[in-house]
C-alpha cells in the first residue's frame, strides 16, 4: 500500500497542472478542462484521506459522490454558457470576450 | 517500495492531463482529459472505492467528456475553424511558474508536516448496504437537493443553449 503522502503529492501535481491551464490558456473549453482537473485533485484527496483514517470514513466517499455530481452540473452550465458566448461573439477566446470590461 | 499500479496510474493521470491542456487539436485534448479521468477512477479502485470509480467513469467519461466533445463539434462547425492556438509566451511561463510554486508548496508542506505517513487500516471494500443506508438516512436531504439542482441545471442549460428562431443566417443574434 502506498503512503498517504504520495496520493497527496499526486493531487498537488494535478492541482498545479489545472492552475497552469487556468492562468495561461485562452480557449474557454480548455479553462473548463482545467477546472475539471482541479476538482479531480480534490476528489483524490477526499478518497485518500477517507481510506487512511482509522477506521475508514464513509463520509469521504459520500462527499466525493456529491462532488462528482456537482462537477457534472458545473460542466453542463459552463458548456451552455460557452455556446451562448460563441453565438454572441463568434469566438470563445476569453481574452476577446471583454465586452463587459468598463 | 512503490506500488507499480500506483506509479502507472499516476503517470497516466499526469501525462494525459498535460496532454489535455497542450494538445494542438481541442478534440484530442478532450480525449486526453477522458484518459486522465479514467486514471483517477483507477486510483479510486486502488483506494478501495470501486463504486466511486464506476460513478466517476459513467458520469465523467460517459457524460461530461461526451458533452464537451459535442460542444467542440458545435463550436467548430459554426465557425469553420477553432479559435487560438498561439499561446502568449509570457503568460505560459508565468502559469508554469505559479502552478509549480503552488504544487511545490503544497507537497513540501505535506512532507514537512506529516513526517510519518499513517498506515492504511485493514479494509475490504466499501460496505455498499451501509453506504446506501447512509445515503438514505443522514444524506437524504442533500440527495434531494442534489436532484433539485440537477433539474435546475438541465432547465438552465436548455434555456441558455436554445436557438432563437429569428436569428440571422450568419449565426449571430444581434
Amino acid at each position: 500500500m502506498e503512503p498517504l503522502s504520495s496520493y497527496i503529492i499526486l493531487s498537488a501535481a494535478l492541482l498545479g497542472i489545472g492552475i497552469y491551464g487556468l492562468v495561461s490558456k485562452r480557449n474557454a473549453i480548455r479553462l473548463l478542462f482545467s477546472v475539471e482537473l482541479i476538482v479531480n485533485a480534490a476528489n483524490i484527496n477526499f478518497v485518500a484521506f477517507a481510506r487512511y483514517s482509522n477506521p475508514p470514513m464513509l463520509a469521504g466517499w459520500n462527499i466525493v459522490f456529491f462532488s462528482i455530481a456537482a462537477a457534472a452540473m458545473e460542466a453542463t452550465v459552463g458548456l451552455a454558457l460557452i455556446l451562448v458566448a460563441f453565438r454572441l461573439n463568434g469566438t470563445i477566446d476569453v481574452r476577446k470576450l471583454n465586452r463587459l470590461r468598463g | 517500495m512503490p506500488d507499480i499500479a500506483f506509479l502507472a496510474l499516476s503517470g497516466l493521470v499526469i501525462v494525459s492531463a498535460i496532454f489535455a491542456l497542450e494538445a494542438k487539436e481541442l478534440i484530442y485534448g478532450a480525449v486526453g482529459l477522458a484518459f486522465s479521468l479514467i486514471g483517477v477512477a483507477g486510483l479510486f479502485i486502488l483506494l478501495g472505492a470501486e463504486y466511486l470509480a464506476m460513478f466517476q467513469i459513467s458520469v465523467y467519461v460517459g457524460a461530461v467528456v461526451v458533452l464537451i466533445l459535442f460542444t467542440i463539434m458545435l463550436v467548430r462547425r459554426e465557425s469553420g475553424r477553432i479559435v487560438e492556438e498561439e499561446e502568449p509566451g509570457r503568460l505560459g511561463r508565468a502559469g508554469i511558474l505559479v502552478a509549480g510554486l503552488i504544487a511545490l508548496a503544497v507537497s513540501g508542506a505535506i512532507v514537512l508536516l506529516v513526517p510519518i505517513s499513517p498506515e492504511a487500516p485493514e479494509f475490504y471494500g466499501v460496505p455498499l448496504p451501509e453506504l446506501g443506508r447512509d445515503l438514505a438516512s443522514s444524506y437524504a436531504v442533500p440527495l434531494v437537493i442534489l436532484g433539485l439542482v440537477i433539474g435546475a441545471t438541465v432547465v438552465g442549460g436548455l434555456t441558455l443553449a436554445k436557438v432563437e428562431r429569428e436569428k440571422k443566417p450568419n449565426g449571430t443574434t444581434q
